[in-house]
């Protein structure tokens, strides 16, 4: 297979760019589709090797490559800047232990900070020119300095851009002039740090292109809910998506895209399949995702922050990144981590039930995860008054082996729905 | 077992003590009776300026997080943490969220105030944590009341003047917003006037902690954590102002008089997190009996300073929307770890501090996790032992006494093995 010059859309034509680093592409192409759940599990074990090549390989291309938290950094802007934004998420599967993050980081902390402090502590972190960070939760806001602190002990430093996002809702404060200095101020520092220039011509270019990236995992979501591709298959795309530069992730996509015909099933749902919902910071992970799939409940609606929250938006292009940026973050879909959007939150959940016809919502709680803890209960309570029946499992860090507990919980829970069929019948 | 005499060295009611308790239930009276006469009530975080609400006529505030504390020093903090947690709100969520949601959605049943009555708007502020916003959002939903966000910039270095104005700004929409939903108007002069007061206030707290200077100290951190409470309920009053120069007078003339809280006083000690509210009198009494006095906490002698300082900033009298932005992120959790260490750095130096407490408090991680880096630059830089012990500040039920004092008991023989060493040690190791 050989890729000079790629038409990804209308107004994109993808050439062999010093971004597109083909061999790279090439690999995941090898190792990513189709495979049983078995060898996503295979391809798991060692992805953070590819993760970590994919970083490396950037990098021999001279390219600096950031490291981003949490999941919802100005992508485009630093891709315009030819930077290489890597968002830093959904770690857990690839780095089995956190030694070095326990050093730093109390028990009583999610996993996802740990597995991403652990990562930027490990050689993997090495391959990485910059972090970004903005403000979300309270762990992560404290999470600048102790990486710092981890760095300086094995001799490493990293310069870290922060930027606050604000947290109000517009008909509140008017908080647009504010943000837009703060975007303003970030592309002075980076501009000043990587000798890079800020051109709104590639601006758009990279605006076009992120755009048409969600465009497309949003038609792989639509893969999952047909019974096309299973969720698993669908999470790992995504989350490998985050470590490799939009042009590769693009083509990555296209091609699977291209090898699933309409006709062609590989995780075809029986009659009885159950459709739900399934809401959280990070999907559920493999062992329970096949326990899903196994009790026949196909994942028909997204709220996993890492996936349909993360990919739902991009806005119009305008003339400004800071315009752009206000659009991005005022209109994002609803998210417990952006504090602002809560009002808008339950709304979106129904609409998303509606919309899909789910039979029920499912909640993967990530363990520590206060912001998605206090919203839990009024969901709950929320989707109970319309009909809907939920199911909340709770995941933390050692949660990594297949458990009888939650198996007979899913079961249950799929038997609940199953007998219900209330599909799209719920109070509005 | 500890000695008895010791024990009882460890608290006495004091005649500050004695006010205290006066102007605690006169806070609260107030605050309900108040509201039953039609005020404006308004619900805040604890680090919301109340001085703002002397500007109007008839606004009045209540403090969940206070009152929290307080339901937590009386022993009713689990009582209220399961009614929350029957709810379907995780243990693992912040205590004083919990004894919160549980008092509120029982109607103040079982609390020593019987809860606050209901608000009119919720005022939270994302600089001391950002779940604060989450548990307010439960009441706004709940009881369909506005709820207005303080969005706050985190510290990570001094505060800049754009976020100073971007703070200054928000205060504007506050006032704003309350002239409306209250139809009362806002006079800024009595802000200005309720900022002298708490420039006097201040002023004799920090001369009040001063006292832990001298050797013996002249006061326990357990003192400080209980006077502490009357600035979140009494904010910009002249009775608080009052208070805190009597308390600080009479300990001054308890240090000239002789008279310390620990007089056997071998360890001057440093607590790093909230108040072990459900601990005051055990910890205390159990410390006194070890001849240990925890002499000063970042939870106390950051009222009243700017982020990673010490000392006063005190009210100039001039704008007072820009004093308060600029004070805004006085408490600990708005600050990175550098400016906590710089306040620490003067702490230690300044009250002499033999070792270092740093309570891993699970409940509160944005006080919490930053600690063990803290802890390590402590002993590493300052040559200060230190330990990690597990707490809940207001959850008994995740607290063990003994694995505590296990630890704490092995700092101090690291002290007096330091001081017994022939050259001090730069770098002891933590616990
Ligand atoms: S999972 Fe929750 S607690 Fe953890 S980093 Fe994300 S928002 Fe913060
Ligand atoms: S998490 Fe900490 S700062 Fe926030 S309300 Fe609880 S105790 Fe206070």
């Amino acid at each position: 297979m050989r890729i000079t010059a790629v038409q990804i859309a209308p107004d994109i034509t993808l050439k062999l760019c010093p971004f597109s680093t083909k061999l790279s592409v090439l690999n995941y192409l090898d190792r990513s589709p189709a495979g049983t759940d078995d060898d996503c599990r295979v391809n798991n074990r060692y992805n953070m090797k590819n993760i970590n090549n994919d970083m490396k390989d950037n990098k021999a291309k001279g390219r600096k490559v950031i490291g981003c938290f949490p999941l919802y950094p100005p992508l485009e802007l630093f891709h315009s800047l030819g930077l290489v934004p890597v968002t830093l998420w959904g770690l857990k599967d690839s780095i089995p232990t956190t030694g070095k993050s326990d050093r730093h980081l109390q028990p009583y902390t999610c996993s996802v900070a740990r597995h991403l402090t652990e990562f930027l502590l490990s050689e993997n972190g090495a391959a990485l020119d910059g972090l970004f960070m903005y403000n979300a939760c309270d762990t992560l806001r404290n999470l600048p300095e102790i990486i710092n602190c981890g760095l300086a002990d094995t001799g490493r430093s990293l310069p870290i851009f922060k930027i606050h996002i604000p947290m109000v809702p517009r008909e509140q404060t008017e908080s647009r002039a504010y943000l837009r200095a703060r975007i303003k101020m970030l592309i002075d520092e980076l501009e000043e740090a990587y000798q890079v220039t800020f051109s709104i011509e590639k601006f758009r270019q990279s605006v076009s292109l992120y755009r048409e990236m969600r465009k497309l995992c949003k038609a792989l979501e639509t893969l999952v809910a047909n019974g096309r591709m299973s969720y698993n298959e669908f999470s790992r795309i995504i989350r490998d998506g985050w470590f490799i530069p939009a042009e590769d992730q693009l083509l990555v996509l296209q091609k699977i895209l291209q090898d699933r015909p309409l006709s062609k099933r590989e995780h075809v749902p029986s009659a009885v399949q159950s459709r739900i919902v399934v809401s959280g910071i990070l999907p559920p992970p493999l062992h329970m995702i096949q326990a899903f799939e196994n009790a026949g409940l196909t994942f028909v609606g997204n709220d996993i922050a890492s996936q349909n929250r993360a990919l739902f938006y991009t806005p119009a292009m305008v003339d400004d990144p800071a315009d752009y940026y206000v659009d991005f973050y005022n209109h994002h879909y609803p998210c417990t981590t952006l504090l602002y959007t809560a009002d808008r939150r339950m709304a979106a959940i129904r609409e998303l039930i509606l919309s899909t016809r789910a039979q029920g919502v499912v909640f993967i709680g990530e363990k520590f995860c206060e912001f998605e803890y206090f919203e839990i209960p009024h969901l709950e309570k929320t989707l109970k008054d319309m009909g809907v029946p939920t199911l909340f499992l709770e995941v933390s860090i050692d949660d990594n082996e297949y458990s009888e507990a939650y198996v007979t919980r899913i079961e249950t829970f799929a038997e609940l729905i199953g007998s219900a069929n209330q599909g799209g019948r719920y109070a509005e | 077992m500890p000695n008895e005499d010791k024990l009882k060295a460890g608290h006495k009611k004091t005649e500050a003590g004695k006010r205290l308790s006066k102007l605690m239930i006169n806070d609260y009276t107030r605050l309900h009776q108040k509201a039953k006469e039609g005020a404006f009530v308004v619900w805040i975080a604890i680090v919301v300026p109340a001085e703002l609400f002397s500007g109007f006529e008839n606004v009045v505030y209540g403090v969940p997080e206070s009152h929290a504390a307080m339901s937590a020093g009386k022993g009713v903090g689990p009582l209220q943490c399961e009614k929350a947690e029957a709810m379907g709100y995780s243990m693992d969520l912040c205590s004083y969220a919990r004894i919160d949601l549980g008092t509120a959605f029982d109607g103040g049943k079982d609390s020593p105030t019987f809860g606050l009555p209901k608000p009119h708007l919720l005022i939270s502020d994302n600089n001391n944590c950002s779940l604060l916003v989450k548990w307010f959002d439960i009441y706004h939903r709940a009881w369909d009341v506005p709820h207005f966000i303080l969005d706050i910039p985190f510290c990570y270095e001094q505060q800049t003047a754009r976020d100073l104005n971007y703070i200054s700004s928000q205060y504007r929409d506050l006032i704003r917003t309350i002239e409306t939903l209250s139809g009362q108007k806002f006079n800024i002069d009595r802000v200005r006037e309720a900022l002298e007061h708490t420039k006097g206030a201040l002023t004799n707290w920090k001369r009040f902690l001063k006292t832990a200077v001298s050797r013996p100290a002249g006061l326990t951190v357990f003192d400080s954590f209980v006077q502490m409470a009357p600035f979140l309920t009494s904010r910009g009053t002249k009775a608080l102002a009052e208070h805190y120069r009597l308390l600080a007078d009479e300990t001054e003339e308890n240090v000239a008089k002789g008279i310390f809280p620990v007089p056997n006083e071998k360890y001057r000690l440093l607590w790093d997190n909230i108040a072990p509210w459900h601990q005051l009198n055990k910890m205390s009494s159990r410390l006194a009996s070890l001849n240990a006095n925890l002499i000063a906490a970042s939870y106390t002698y950051c009222m009243g300073s700017l982020e990673g300082e010490f000392d006063l900033y005190p009210y100039d009298g001039g704008d007072p929307l820009t004093y308060l932005a600029r004070i805004q992120n006085f408490s600990i959790c708005p600050h990175g770890l550098e400016l906590r260490y710089q306040a620490m750095q003067r702490a230690i130096e300044t009250l002499g501090i033999d070792g270092v407490i740093f309570a891993s408090n699970r409940s509160c991680k944005v006080y919490s996790l930053m600690q063990m880096d803290m802890l390590k630059r402590v002993t590493e830089r300052l040559g200060i032992p230190s330990v990690m012990i597990d707490v809940d500040h207001a959850d008994i039920r995740k607290y063990s006494e003994e694995s505590v004092f296990t630890r704490i008991e092995a700092l101090l023989e690291v002290i007096d093995a330091k001081r017994g060493a022939q050259t001090p040690r730069k770098n002891s190791n933590p616990i």
